[in-house]
């Protein structure tokens, strides 16, 4: 029973934060699908919400969904900057510089909001009012709770804007041929900045989530983006499915394995995963997509 | 008469060479964390380095010249510190240096302070630092082997627990505390029942915490590095309802991992080099840095005042900035009242040997005890 439990709790924590290595692995994965890039700022998107979310919340005393909601609007905000700023101006160079460029994005970030909101890590308050509940001797804290409904919710709601919308098949067409969507009419630069406004605000969401658990801190946004980063490997390069499914089995590997193994190899055990897929499935679980591609 | 103008203008030359020369400061080096994951930490030492500074300028510096700091990141990593204290000698003109609080990177650098012989200061408390054939390390906080004996002795002679888990970062310091703890416990009869190490910036303690619950142990001690990880651990410990009673390595207590942890760091012991109500010279140091900065002092910003202190004192002792002369005046200061505590350096570079219990009492530290040791 006792071993039951405790396997229970484990999975827990595992799945809540393999959500939001989902979450932010999702956000790498529309970016790589656009841009063909991948965004080594997407982790500070994260942070970056969770410091929008302490200006606004424990900064300004703005009500809490007021400041999530402010949160999010400036991330959009973010986004359209990030575009204009870090991806548009090398557009019609190779992948290199770009990927570069956001490489640069991502220290100049980092070191700016050090300089801005000083070194300390800050505490954030759970979205729901009690700390959790205990169901058969399994603890769930209710900000885990929050981040899988929430992930779940986003998922859901992505899968719907992609397939569903006309926005989102526009979307869909610009990352699968960028000179045919031209060819009918669609408008690529702004279909690409869309995405990276989308992409900034599910960063910026896993970063609001995550900041009462992890802490609000300047290097949140690395720790997360490492994880989701193999993620999206094990997922299989640049897809959604598999960015969701990566994340949540990275979570569910690394803390199943510090519970059995051992606990100070965790962080490891998450890259000898990425490592035995490199070897063995390199094109990731649902890699088939990318091959068609190529 | 154009012989004697030259002459003249020669003179007024050499004086005011000489007038420059004495303008020139003294150099002392702080390596330190200003970027990076423990930037934090960086700030606070950098903060009680410059409050030494003001006072030791305002009371006319060291022989005769003005004491000036000069600041080299080491961007919170092992290689990093490295390059500083390189980038510090490689200048040449600095007398001694302030290095950094962390065990890892002063292990990283210490070859480098060995080949220089250049008197550092050093907050790192793993015990080993200043007994690896280095001359050069002089630590202004007392080591890990007096935290971990007073750990131990108050948590089974005052606390009456015999049943401990030690938990601890794997790093240099977390490990050279894990080990000094476990000997510290043999020593006075106790075997823990678990000893688990976790790696910095962990984002899930659930497995940690679920050991300790297996274990049974009604006493934690620990020796965790980095605050978000303090903060973590606190409260996943008592989410999954381990009522254990907790003393921990000066972290536990410091303002940042209280303000994160909250009330799942109530009624924790800490071990504290530095706590504002223990003396007289703390009480006033506290005020003076409140009234300076608006924050609350703590262990980051206390041992680095306390050490450029015993430099400028060490300097003025010796009346030279020679490393020999520097080195022979810190070892025979005996009896020095510092914001830690007293120093009595030893010929290792030792300066303390105790320190403070203080319980995190719903948000307020206060001081229980001081321990002390002879030897």
């Amino acid at each position: 029973m006792e071993f039951i439990t405790e396997n229970l709790q484990i999975l827990f924590t595992g799945l809540g934060l393999g959500s939001i290595y989902a979450l932010v692995a999702l956000g790498f994965v529309l970016i790589i699908r656009a841009t063909n890039v991948v965004n080594f700022a997407q982790g500070d998107f994260a942070m970056l919400g969770g410091y929008a979310m302490v200006l606004f919340f424990t900064g300004l005393g703005w009500p809490y969904w007021i400041a999530f909601i402010g949160a999010l609007l400036a991330m959009a905000v973010f986004g359209v900057l990030f575009n204009y700023g870090v991806y548009y101006p090398l557009r019609h160079r190779s992948f290199l510089p770009v990927l570069i460029s956001t490489l640069g994005a991502s220290i100049f970030l980092q070191n700016t909001v050090l300089y801005v909101a000083g070194p300390q890590p800050k505490p954030l308050d759970k979205l729901l009012n009690f700390d959790g509940i205990t169901l058969g001797g399994v603890f769930l804290d209710s900000q885990y709770i929050v981040i899988l409904v929430a992930t779940v919710a986003l998922v859901f709601f992505t899968f719907l804007f992609f397939e569903k919308t006309l926005l989102g098949k526009k979307l869909q067409a610009t990352s699968q041929d960028k000179d045919m969507a031209r060819l009918l009419g669609i408008p690529v630069a702004l279909m690409i900045a869309i995405t990276f406004i989308y992409s900034a605000v599910l960063g910026g969401i896993a970063g609001v989530l995550v900041g009462p658990i992890l802490f609000v801190s300047i290097g949140m946004g690395s720790i997360i983006a490492l994880k989701a980063f193999a993620a999206t490997i094990i997922g299989g390069f640049g897809d959604v499915k598999g960015a969701i499914v990566g994340g949540l089995l990275l979570g569910v590997i690394e803390s199943l394995a510090a519970q059995h193994i051992s606990v100070p190899y965790k962080d490891a055990y998450a890259f000898l995963a990425l490592f035995l897929f490199l070897l063995f499935r390199p094109q990731g679980i649902f890699g088939e997509k990318v091959s068609e591609k190529a | 008469m154009r012989r004697l103008a030259g002459i003249a203008a020669a003179a007024l030359a050499a004086a005011w060479i000489v007038c420059a020369h004495a303008e020139d400061t003294v150099k002392i080096g702080l390596v330190n964390e200003a970027t990076g994951p423990n930037a934090e930490a960086g700030v606070y030492t950098h903060n009680g380095a410059k409050l030494a500074l003001a006072e030791i300028n305002a009371a006319g510096g060291v022989l005769g010249k003005k004491l000036e700091l000069k600041l080299e990141d080491n961007q919170s990593t092992n290689p990093g510190t490295v390059l500083a204290f390189s980038k510090l000698f490689g200048e040449g003109g600095i007398v001694a240096i302030i290095g950094p609080i962390r065990s890892t990177q002063i292990q990283a650098a210490s070859p480098t302070v060995a080949k220089a012989g250049i008197p550092t200061m050093i907050g790192g408390t793993d015990p080993s630092l200043t007994k690896v054939n280095n001359r050069w390390v002089f630590r202004a906080r007392p080591n890990d082997s007096y935290s971990s004996r007073v750990i131990a002795d108050f948590g089974v002679n005052t606390l009456k627990k015999q049943k401990w888990a030690i938990i601890h970062s794997t790093d240099a310091f977390g490990s050279g505390g894990m080990n000094a703890l476990t000997t510290a416990l043999k020593d006075l009869g106790v075997t823990p029942v678990l000893v688990q190490g976790y790696t910095n910036n962990s984002q899930d303690f659930t497995p940690v915490v679920l050991a300790i619950k297996k274990s049974g142990a009604d006493v934690i001690g620990s020796y965790m590095t980095n605050s978000p990880d303090v903060g973590i651990f606190a409260k996943q410990l008592r989410q999954l309802g381990v009522t254990a009673e907790w003393v921990g390595s000066p972290s536990v207590v410091t303002d940042t991992a209280m303000k994160l942890a909250g009330p799942a760091l109530h009624g924790v012991y800490g071990i504290a080099d530095f706590t504002p109500d223990a003396t007289p010279e703390s009480k006033a140091y506290a005020k003076k840095y409140r009234d300076t900065y608006k924050l609350d002092p703590d262990v980051y910003s206390s041992w680095a005042y306390d050490a450029l202190r015993v430099l400028a004192l060490a300097i003025n002792t010796a009346k030279s900035t020679d490393p020999e002369a520097i080195r022979k005046a810190i070892v025979s200061i005996k009896g020095w009242k510092g914001v830690e505590g007293n120093y009595n350096f030893d010929e290792n570079g030792d300066g303390l040997r105790g320190y403070n219990v203080v319980k995190n009492e719903a948000g307020k530290v206060s001081f229980i005890k001081h321990i002390d040791f002879k030897d």
